[in-house]
């Protein structure tokens, strides 16, 4: 019993009863605990305003919490935000990195703040090459990239820092269907290579495509956590509008 | 870490489409500037070695001490290629002669007053007016615009001290700025020593501290836009703010202070001054006749029972006596006009003390007191020229007088009649030239660089103290500036 406690991944990415209120007295986030662990994928779906943006925030502390606690890899991220954040890679909704650099300048920049000043530039070739960015844009500047380029350099750079957990918020809005199946695809090798990741998302039919555990938060609140595989044989939509109902009419009630 | 931030920043400017256009003007309008300021110094040089010898020729056709007079010449600096300041606007030349005072005329913009109309662009135009508002346009969105693209989040995603970011970020705009201007600059001193200006070792140092100063200057205007960029969330809010903020301190404080001053300190005119010099004349010399009018009405009363010898010689007393009198008459005027004058500077000294004190909030106005002051083409020239002026003045009256009465000649026109000779005027010339080995030559005011440099120390730790306060601005606004 002992030897499979010992055994178990200690979480990568976790949340204690995170709880934030803004000075407007909004609750964003209440009491949200939460675990990914190391090879896991946990998604959270949710409208907007669910608080799926925040928890995210909290995790890299560009906002303290009000009440409990976030850590990466067991540091508390409001205590040693940048310890925490030595561990963590982050993929936002929109990126737009350096519109006057080109993919390689904007790759080589966040490597070295993200404490990889050793790559070359076949390093950076080889990765985007693996994000699959045409090879003839890798000297481009980025104005002139579309979303879903740019979201490649993004998740490019989250790579290239090869930090044990990834935090992804909303990646796949508005990418085109083949660009969504690519970044999904681009998950999946990831969390093969053993990378805990909490990625937010509007995207259901995604979620359910590629989740371990998928959650769904509404108000601040987590009202529903499961792992994917228990949802396999149920419409996530159907279930989500659910969900969704059942906690408006209690909260109505 | 520091190194791939400021790298990261000087990158971000060189390759944005607006450095390039910033860097043509800056190079364009500061190499235009000192080189059509060299031409006008070399128009001006010349004009003052003409003017010289003018007045050298002038002296050596004299042949009578008693009508002696001069002129004393500006010599132009060349300091004033980059900081005019007042050069243009102070007459180049004053007579010198006992019965006028000092008075510089003849400014080359009085001269010529289509340049008075848009002034010269100089060094310190350059930096004041041009290469402030850019550096307020490279930086006024130096924060909040990476907060609008996502990248202030996607940079503290990484373990980055927001400190050391600041830092990068200011060091990194000024030196992608300040290396590009540098270039300009020193073209220009290329151009000042290949184009043969007699810059001496002072004019090196001052020109050394002049750069050093516009590049504080210019630091300003950074840390100004990143801390304006630090405190708002928009850069459509912070643009218009740096605008504003930049109009009041390079356009409107100057020039509101002076009004301020002339309000709360009123100089009377020139014109004012004069009446009240020409009413305090008439009264003084109403008195002096009605009194001399009456000493001689007594006089004539008295001398119908004396001799006509005595009556002569009460004559002569009378003469002498009133002569006396008129010349105390005279000094008294003069010593009123001597106070109201001073009055009046102390009044104006007064009044540009205070619109000086106030326009210095603007760290614009302060720079260009420094520059005007470093160059010595400040509001003080004009008195430093007529000061040396009226000494030169001084020394050459005394020495024509001098000359004089040695020679015997009054100055006067001698009228004799003779029954034998008819009538014989002379003026005491004697045609013959003048000795003029020791006559005084009048000396440019000089001023060591120390002295340049005191006049600039207060603007100089003002401006200082600015940059710190913008910098300590930054730091307090980013610290907590909300990057989502």
């Amino acid at each position: 019993m002992i030897n499979e406690i010992s055994k178990q991944p200690s979480p990568m990415l976790q949340t204690n009863n995170l709880t934030k209120r803004y000075e407007d007295g909004v609750l964003a986030l209440d009491s949200l605990t939460l675990e990914v662990n190391p090879g896991e994928l946990f998604v959270m779906l949710g409208g907007n305003g669910a608080g799926k943006t925040t928890t995210i925030n909290l995790f890299l502390n560009f906002i303290e919490p009000t009440s409990g606690e976030a850590s990466i890899n067991g540091i508390v991220t409001h205590k040693e935000p940048l310890e925490a954040k030595k561990h963590v890679a982050f993929v936002s909704e929109n990126v737009m990195l350096y519109q006057n650099f080109t993919a390689i300048q904007n790759l080589d920049f966040f490597s070295k703040i993200g404490g990889h000043s050793d790559l070359s530039r076949d390093d950076y070739r080889d990765v985007l090459n693996r994000v699959g960015l045409a090879e003839d844009a890798h000297n481009k500047r980025l104005k002139g990239f579309s979303k879903g380029m740019r979201q490649k350099c993004g998740i490019a750079i989250a790579i290239l820092k090869d930090a044990p957990a990834i935090l992804l918020d909303e990646p796949t809005a508005g990418l085109d269907p083949k660009a969504g199946y690519e970044f999904i695809r681009l998950l999946d090798s990831l969390r093969s290579e053993n990378k805990a990741i909490l990625m937010s998302t509007h995207d259901i039919f995604r979620a359910k495509e590629i989740a371990d555990t998928i959650a769904i938060m509404d108000s601040g609140r987590m009202i529903m956590k499961e792992p994917a595989a228990n949802l396999a044989d149920q419409n996530l939509e159907e279930l989500y509008l659910q969900y969704m109902a059942g906690h408006d009419t209690k909260a109505a009630g | 870490m520091l190194s791939t931030l400021i790298q990261k920043e000087l990158k971000g400017i060189i390759l944005s489409p607006k450095f390039t256009a910033t860097f043509a003007i800056c190079s364009i309008l500061i190499l235009l500037s000192v080189f059509t300021g060299i031409r006008e110094y070399e128009a001006v040089s010349d004009q003052y070695d003409s003017a010289t010898s003018l007045v050298e020729q002038e002296l050596q056709d004299e042949s009578n001490w008693g009508h002696m007079s001069t002129r004393s010449i500006r010599k132009p600096d060349p300091m004033q290629i980059f900081v005019s300041g007042l050069t243009y606007d102070i007459g180049r030349w004053s007579h010198v002669e006992s019965t006028r005072p000092i008075k510089l005329k003849h400014s080359p913009y009085s001269d010529d007053p289509i340049f008075a109309m848009f002034r010269h662009i100089d060094f310190v135009f350059i930096f004041q007016f041009v290469l402030s508002l850019f550096a307020i346009l490279f930086t006024f969105d130096a924060i909040n615009g990476e907060r609008e693209s996502g990248m202030l989040k996607l940079v503290f995603s990484n373990s980055i001290p927001r400190a050391k970011y600041l830092i990068a970020k200011i060091i990194g705009s000024w030196l992608g700025l300040i290396l590009p201007i540098s270039i300009p600059i020193l073209l220009s001193i290329l151009l000042v020593i290949i184009m043969g200006v007699p810059m001496n070792a002072i004019h090196w140092a001052t020109l050394a501290t002049l750069i050093a100063l516009s590049v504080l200057m210019f630091t300003f205007f950074i840390s100004l836009g990143v801390a304006i960029s630090a405190w708002t969330k928009r850069s459509s809010v912070s643009f218009l703010l740096s605008l504003v903020i930049w109009v009041m301190f390079v356009l409107i404080i100057p020039r509101a202070s002076v009004a301020a001053a002339e309000q709360m300190v009123p100089v009377p005119r020139i014109s004012e001054i004069e009446s009240i010099r020409e009413a305090y004349a008439n009264d003084r010399w109403k008195t002096f006749y009605d009194i001399s009018e009456e000493r001689w009405m007594t006089s004539s009363n008295m001398n119908e029972e004396e001799s006509e010898e005595e009556r002569d010689r009460a004559m002569w007393d009378n003469m002498v006596l009133e002569d006396s009198l008129r010349r105390i008459v005279e000094i008294e005027i003069e010593e009123y006009e001597v106070r109201l004058l001073e009055e009046l500077r102390q009044r104006k000294a007064g009044q540009e003390r205070l619109a000086f004190g106030f326009s210095r909030i603007s760290p614009s106005s302060a720079y260009q007191l420094a520059a005007s002051g470093l160059a010595g083409t400040d509001i003080e020239m004009k008195d430093r020229f007529e000061e040396s002026m009226s000494q030169f003045r001084s020394s050459f009256v005394d020495f024509t007088e001098k000359k004089q009465a040695e020679s015997g000649n009054t100055g006067g026109i001698m009228i004799s009649i003779s029954t034998e000779t008819g009538i014989d005027i002379k003026d005491g010339s004697d045609n013959s030239a003048l000795d003029l080995t020791d006559i005084p030559k009048y000396e440019q005011p000089r001023r060591s660089y120390a002295q340049a440099f005191n006049s600039t120390i207060i603007d100089f730790g003002l401006l200082a103290f600015a940059t710190l306060l913008m910098f300590v601005a930054s730091f307090i606004g980013f610290l907590r500036y909300d990057v989502r």
